[in-house]
């Protein structure tokens, strides 16, 4: 009886743990609001243009750069004239290795390449997000893991880390 | 010792005990393993089966793997692309119309693009891979799960119709799931454009009032099957009325702009029959002056000969509306409403007394104020806080009242959310809309009568209530580059870099190719070069790849370095042509990166737009690898954009083509002046050094 009243305990213990786990693990934890600030260069391929964005409640420094990566490639919302990345690129990975961001992009980026006009701009905007980030001054690209000199027919020398002052 | 007595004595286990151990089990069970495999949901989607290979169920709902085929299918039908990195914990898919759907990893909060969600549970990691919350992800992109008999259907839906009065111009932008695909039912002589949306639903309000000059009212109606849906759409404009596609933006999203009669619009005519999807639509002849007055135009078939669709620009439209002057009746605000919209809010004004003229700002702290001019008000200024997600709160009252009345109503949003003003017959709404406007600062002006607003082009301006910097625009600088002096070995040479070629075509678009367009260039410009006494060398002269067939970008580029680098060559041109994902960029750009490269640059570029007649995008240092790593003074010249209709109609011109090669020998010449004699050519020399007349 005793083995019995001991395993009822710890059965009544573990249908607590569970459903305590099922309550409230799931439940969003309030988190402090937070935002990055993502870059589009408008199409005289120039001016850059920050915005805001609130960060979701992961903060660690990967996911926050893999977060801004991903949304200065998808760019602005379709009402603002902007260069963008072709549509279909993926942000496959950032990491952060030092002061340098190394982001891998593929999908539509790895095809031949538009011109050099929205390549430049294109990069441009990625490299002033992620060098907004704390601790970040350059960013090295890679496409679909390899680094390149360029895109494939492309203009823009990728092949080292570039900075605010590579445009 | 008796639960070992008992267990050693008897040789089997009490009643009551495997129960126990059964009940612990199954509950250790399903915490390691909340999640559980389920055999795939039977999903119809786009006219087939949607087969999720590897799902799972939590609480009831489909989990899905990032790395699901069935998913990737899924997402490339609608434009939409996933990108996850398991050393993170953000999961974040861009849709085709460039918002972002960004799940984190053990939050059930998501977010469409600034606005905040709730999933039915958080996504999670089993077996290294991200699990997502199917339906909500679905219902994210526009895409309405709806329950069958044997299966659920995933209907892409006409998630929005927005309509902007421009001037008297109205302009509808529908957005869908997917790349929407429409065939023209009708558009007589009535006015009434109908336009079926094939294999897309809609829970959009069956009519819309839009009371615009070129457009009465939007009819909306579903038919079909639920596997296989079709929405119309039908717009009522005035009889004799014109209507065109316009760039939508995104290839979800579908633009037709309305003007009444004797208003000019310019644009691409819709195809009268056929199924078109609005890539196919989109570059379509501009129709002529005579085809524009008639109010309709001539029948295109879906497969349409490749043309820019460009602007319209209806009169009055970019004029700021001139205030109302002091000594005109001041125009009342008679009543004065706000109501709950989904997620949003709309804020009607009615005015009395005719035509008022007004002014918008938006303020970067997320305040939004619009200013009557030569109003007052007829009712309780007011001041209000709302319990509302889009609007804290909201005041009307009057702000100035001699010599010159003014009423103001001013919103506090919650997060900078799009404001738009509808006109209604009598006055005007505010419509807080439930998507951010990404543009901070935004300042706008123009009249309202009788129903219809008279709007000025909307700007980002900084304005002087900003109190944060961080939004204005940052306009770009370069930094000065130092001039290194560069004593050409061989000072009679020039290369000419015909860009791209073999293996590499470079851009293609309008039937053009752009190795094809260089190399014509370059061989104009060698000729040009050339009679007028310079060596020439080419780093290609054919359709070939300089270092070798198939070669790797860095290869390919750096042999056309090393041409010129060897030589010793006195300057280095790479000739190309531009392109971009859209028709909307155009006009010549000039290239440099060393210091040494720019007054090249420059020389080159005033003559390529002094007699192009191209728009002048101007000298710009990039870091582009053939400048970079050539060390004379080098250039790449960006003739024009294939991509854009009237560029590219210069492009397919070789007059035109001419034209590029002599501004460039030109500009050589106002760069270097003539050629040195041939005693100072060292033993080097080009493939061709005979003069050949120009052509």
């Amino acid at each position: 009886m005793r083995l019995l009243r001991a395993l009822v305990v710890v059965a009544l213990f573990v249908v607590a743990v569970y459903y305590g786990y099922r309550v409230f693990a799931g439940r969003p934890r309030p988190v402090a609001a937070a935002t990055v600030t993502v870059y589009y260069c408008k199409t005289d391929g120039e001016t850059l243009v920050p915005w805001k964005l609130t960060l979701g409640p992961a903060r660690d420094r990967k996911s926050v750069a893999f977060y801004a990566a991903t949304q200065a490639v998808a760019g602005p919302s379709s009402d603002i004239d902007a260069i963008r990345f072709p549509s279909g690129t993926i942000v496959h990975a950032v990491d952060v290795d030092g002061s340098t961001a190394i982001v891998d992009l593929g999908g539509a980026l790895a095809k031949p390449t538009a011109g050099s006009f929205a390549e430049s701009a294109e990069f441009k905007a990625l490299v002033w997000t992620l060098t907004a980030l704390p601790g970040i001054g350059s960013v090295q690209v890679k496409l679909d893991g390899i680094r390149v000199p360029t895109l494939p027919g492309g203009h823009f020398e990728l092949d080292e880390p570039l900075s605010r002052a590579s445009f | 010792m008796s639960r070992f007595r008992v267990r050693v004595s008897n040789g089997s286990p009490g009643p009551a005990r495997p129960a126990c151990w059964a009940l612990v089990a199954l509950f250790v069970l399903s915490i390691v393993s909340p999640a559980r495999a389920q055999p795939a949901p039977n999903l119809w989607f786009a006219g087939t089966w949607l087969v999720l290979e590897r799902s799972q169920t939590r609480g009831g709902e489909i989990a899905v793997p990032t790395d699901d085929p069935a998913l990737a299918r899924f997402l490339a039908h609608l434009g939409a692309t996933l990108s996850y990195d398991p050393a993170q914990r953000y999961a974040i898919v861009t849709t085709a119309d460039y918002r972002t759907i960004a799940f984190t990893i053990g939050d059930k909060r998501y977010a469409v693009g600034a606005v905040t969600e709730t999933a039915p549970f958080a996504p999670y990691v089993s077996g290294g891979e991200a699990y997502l919350p199917f339906v909500a992800l679905a219902e994210a992109l526009y895409v309405q799960p709806v329950s069958q008999a044997d299966a659920t259907v995933l209907q892409p839906q006409i998630a929005s119709l927005d309509v902007r009065n421009e001037g008297r111009v109205s302009v509808v932008t529908l957005h869908g799931a997917a790349t929407l695909r429409f065939k023209r039912l009708s558009a007589g002589s009535d006015g009434r454009l109908s336009l079926a949306f094939l294999g897309t639903a809609s829970t959009l309000d069956p009519y819309r009032d839009v009371a615009g000059d070129g457009l009465r009212s939007i009819s909306i109606s579903v038919g079909g099957s639920v596997r296989n849906p079709t929405t119309t759409v039908t717009f009522q404009a005035p009889p004799g009325g014109l209507h065109a596609l316009m760039p939508a933006g995104a290839p979800n999203a579908l633009a037709v702009a309305f003007a009444p009669p004797g208003v000019p619009l310019t644009g691409t005519p819709v195809p009268a029959s056929g199924v078109a999807s609005v890539a196919a639509a989109g570059p379509a002849p501009v129709p002529t002056a005579s085809e524009q007055t008639t109010g309709e135009y001539a029948p295109a078939g879906a497969n349409v000969p490749a043309a820019e669709p460009s602007t319209y620009q209806a009169p009055g439209y970019a004029a700021p509306a001139p205030p109302a002057p002091a000594s005109a009746q001041p125009v009342q605000v008679v009543n004065f409403e706000s109501e709950q919209a989904d997620q949003g809010l709309n804020v009607r004004v009615w005015l009395a007394g005719g035509s008022v003229a007004y002014e918008w700002h938006r303020l970067p702290d997320n305040r939004w104020y619009i200013d009557f001019k030569n109003a007052t008000l007829a009712v309780a200024p007011q001041d209000e806080t709302l319990q509302n997600d889009a609007v804290l709160s909201l005041r009307l009252k009057q702000v100035t009242l001699d010599p010159y009345p003014v009423v103001r109503v001013a919103l506090s949003l919650a997060t900078p959310r799009l404001v738009n003003l509808v006109p209604f017959d009598g006055g005007v709404t505010i419509a807080v809309d439930r998507l951010d406007d990404l543009a901070p600062a935004k300042v706008g002006i123009g009249t309202l009568s009788a129903g219809v607003l008279a709007a000025a082009t909307p700007t980002d301006q900084t304005v002087d209530q900003t109190p944060a910097p961080i939004v204005e625009p940052t306009p770009w600088k370069f930094t000065p580059v130092p001039v290194v002096a560069y004593a050409a070995p061989n000072p009679r040479l020039i290369v000419i870099d015909p860009g791209h070629g073999g293996s590499d075509t470079g851009a293609m678009q309008r039937g053009l190719v752009e190795k094809e367009l260089t190399l014509d260039i370059s061989d104009r410009l060698r000729s040009l070069l050339v009679a007028r006494g310079w060596l020439v060398k080419m780093t290609r002269d054919s359709d070939v790849d300089v270092f070798e067939p198939n070669d790797s970008a860095h290869d390919e580029l750096q042999a056309r370095c090393d041409i010129a680098n060897r030589a010793g060559a006195r300057m280095f041109i790479s000739v190309h042509v531009n392109s971009y994902t859209s028709g909307s960029l155009n006009g010549t750009t000039t290239y440099y990166y060393k210091g040494v490269d720019l007054s090249l640059a420059q020389a080159i570029h005033s003559r390529l737009i002094e007699s192009l007649g191209t728009a002048d995008r101007g000298v710009r240092k990039e870091n582009f690898y053939v400048i970079h790593h050539t060390v004379m003074p080098a250039t790449l010249v960006e003739t024009a954009f294939m991509s854009n209709a009237a560029d590219a109609q210069l492009l397919r011109s070789p007059a035109w083509r001419q034209k590029v090669a002599g501004a460039i020998a030109d500009g050589v010449g106002d760069y270097a002046g003539a050629p040195p004699p041939k005693s100072s050519a060292p033993a080097e020399t080009s493939d061709t050094d005979t003069p050949v007349p120009d052509r």
